[in-house]
């Protein structure tokens, strides 16, 4: 079955050429022309992927963002057109997975959107369907967290990358290691992207993600899971 | 604060100078003023024991009108010399009817043509040294012609006197410029303090830290320079943050229409076999140029992102593994030789920027230079040395710096190397890494591109 997708962009133009080349690329394309039309199509049709240009007209890309993630898991990809470093964290905070910047091709688009919408290996060789980290109950094959039976509310990219960390036993798992297994990125992802993630679930799993107690850093080379 | 001290060193050394040859000078002339009145007394006195009758004339002068005196024989010269008032030390000496009488002192002592000089009726007085000692000689002509009467008076009182003066003086002098250098340092540090903080603020904002600003409150004297500079500071930020939106605008105005036109042609492309045959060609060169429009694109939005102040993020990076991944990525095949030593180097790095830097060295090696002949990654230098080998014809030395301009190519060389941006954006990624790039020759041929970064082994 093919993938939908929702399109925010105020630029008719946009919209209309990346519909027809996602469409050839064989996704299902819907589209939003500002934040207020996206979030009335995500309570409707709610789709696999948003792809989000942050310069909106009627509020910004980043209060959408924060508007999906109060009710949503769905993977966002944030397009940025402009370019310093503040807006690509300050959109991963807001809540996106991951970030395109323009002149985007579709072809790069679909990459970016495969990578993002492959699941977790469930029951792999590797790592069981159910770990249990301190008081966490990371089960793979639902895609779910629960502590103390409550689940957890994780997107799914938060999830892939406990899921990777937690498959790890323990070891280090350096930036670019978690970038391509998480996001698929080869040796120049990123690696903000994983550090505003690893902020992110640690808001959500940690009792005081100030002072990180499962989720930690290993100074240099990177993140490691501990009980 | 330095220049206070020396100010007062040079003000008292003046000063010291000034008083001791004043004063060196007055004792000097009022010791021989002395002297000479002394040993023209002893040889008035000389001359009365000798020659009786009181000398209504001066020995010296009007010798004619007085005639030629008579002495008296019954009179020993010894005795007449021992009569005289001597001071202590101080010789005297008398050349009469062709013979030297003398107290103490050797008239050998004293210089011939200074006796010559006073035998022939001139009093004179000089400094002579007798016995290892700075004496005062003086002769005063006797009344017959050729004889004359010689005294030596000892200096070294005076010499004392000078000498204490001399020591006062210097010490004096030093006291001085080291109260001068504590009033330097207080005045200064006080005087000053604005100033300093002033040249603090303005090496931030020349370093780009626009909005550095001063207090042009705390100083009165300083108010209306910090309120000035506040002023240009703040212009200044202002300027810079139109340009980079202005530049930031610019860019998104070109990428729409870019983004228009790639994906159509993605599509069209996607659709080859079923275009008819006129067709075909035409929008395979459209793709081609295309792609190159959308390069100079963002290389223009690269140098941009620059120009509007993007600070990149760092983190430490393993130099060996970036540039293999990058040149060997743009290569295609296996371009990168890693000396051992330089395996475990790193450097705090943005890694973007410095894939750009190897990424567009190599690719200008493939497209422009007759390929990449190797990636070599050395320990050296500021800490790693990157080189890229190409097999094209090497770099005239006088283009050597042209080709990392914005659009700059050699103009000897010919074909269009470095064309457009990507050595430029290389140059500038560099540099944001504080490191530096040359270009060389290859051995046996061809160009090397060299790159040092500070790096470490950690």
């Amino acid at each position: 079955m093919a993938h939908s997708l929702l399109l925010v962009d105020d630029e008719p133009r946009i919209r209309r050429v990346l519909r027809l080349a996602l469409e050839d690329e064989g996704y299902q394309v819907a589209e939003a022309a500002n934040g207020y039309d996206a979030l009335a199509v995500l309570r409707r049709e709610p789709p696999d992927v948003v792809l989000l240009d942050l310069m909106l007209p009627d509020r910004d890309g980043f209060a959408v963002c924060r508007e999906i993630r109060r009710s949503s898991d769905v993977p966002v990809i944030m397009v940025t057109a402009r370019t310093d470093s503040h807006d690509v964290v300050a959109g991963l905070e807001a809540g996106a997975d991951d970030y395109v910047t323009k002149p985007l091709v579709a072809k790069e688009l679909s990459a970016r959107i495969r990578a993002l919408l492959r699941r977790v290996e469930p029951a792999s060789a590797r790592y069981a369907d159910l770990i249990e980290v301190g008081d966490l109950r990371i089960d793979v094959g639902a895609a779910e967290v629960s502590r103390a039976g409550t689940v957890l509310p994780l997107t799914r990219t938060e999830f892939k990358l406990l899921a990777e960390l937690a498959g790890a036993e323990g070891k280090v798992l350096s930036r670019e290691q978690l970038l391509s297994k998480v996001w698929g990125y080869g040796y120049f992802g990123d690696s903000r992207i994983v550090d505003v993630h690893i902020r992110r679930l640690r808001l959500k799993i940690e009792h005081d993600p100030a002072s990180p107690k499962h989720l930690v850093t290993a100074r240099g080379l990177g993140y490691r899971l501990v009980s | 604060m330095v220049a206070y001290g020396l100010l007062a060193l040079g003000l008292s050394t003046v000063l010291a100078l000034v008083t001791w040859s004043v004063v060196s000078d007055y004792l000097t002339e009022q010791r021989e003023s002395s002297a000479m009145v002394e040993t023209s007394d002893n040889a008035a006195a000389f001359h009365y024991g000798l020659f009786g009758a009181p000398q209504p004339c001066k020995p010296a002068r009007e010798r004619a009108e007085c005639g030629s005196p008579t002495p008296d024989h019954n009179v020993s010269v010894m005795d007449l010399l021992n009569s005289l008032p001597s001071t202590d030390s101080a010789a005297s000496m008398v050349y009469f009817e062709e013979h030297w009488y003398s107290l103490t002192g050797k008239p050998a002592d004293l210089p011939a043509d200074f006796i010559d000089t006073v035998r022939n009726g001139h009093s004179a007085q000089r400094r002579i040294t007798v016995g290892g000692q700075q004496v005062l000689a003086v002769g005063v002509p006797l009344s017959r012609p050729g004889e004359a009467f010689f005294e030596w008076h000892p200096l070294d009182s005076l010499d004392k006197t000078l000498q204490t003066l001399k020591i006062t003086l210097i010490v004096a002098a030093v006291v001085t410029a080291l109260i001068g250098l504590a009033v330097g340092r207080l005045a200064s540090t006080l005087a000053l303090r604005p100033l300093a903080e002033l040249t603090r603020v303005a090496d931030a904002v020349a370093r780009g830290q626009l909005d550095a600003r001063l207090d042009a409150e705390s100083d009165r004297d300083l108010g209306g320079l910090a309120r000035s500079f506040n002023q240009t500071a703040a212009n200044l930020e202002r300027r810079v943050a139109a340009d980079a939106r202005f530049a930031g605008d610019v860019s998104h105005e070109l990428r729409t229409p870019l983004m228009t036109m790639l994906n159509s042609m993605q599509l069209i492309q996607n659709h080859r076999g079923e275009l008819p045959d006129p067709v075909r060609e035409p929008v395979e060169l459209l793709g081609d140029d295309l792609d190159r429009f959308r390069r100079l694109v963002i290389d223009l939005l690269e140098i941009s992102r620059d120009d509007g102040g993007d600070q990149g993020s760092r983190e430490i990076v393993r130099i060996a593994h970036l540039v293999r991944a990058a040149a060997d990525g743009m290569a295609g095949r296996e371009v990168t030789t890693v000396a051992p030593e330089a395996e475990g180097l790193t450097l705090q790095a943005d890694k973007r920027r410095l894939e750009r830097v190897i990424a567009n060295l190599v690719e200008n090696a493939e497209d422009h230079a007759g390929g990449c002949k190797g990636v070599g990654v050395e320990a050296g230098g500021l800490g790693v040395v990157i080189t890229v080998d190409d097999a094209g014809p090497g770099i005239a030395v006088e283009d050597r710096d042209r080709i990392f301009e914005r659009f700059g190519r050699g103009e000897t060389s010919g074909r269009g190397r470095g064309v457009g941006l990507g050595l430029a954006i290389v140059a500038r990624h560099v540099e944001w890494h504080h490191g530096t790039i040359r270009v060389e020759d290859r051995p046996g041929g061809g160009a090397r591109l060299v790159v040092e970064l500070p790096a470490k082994i950690s």
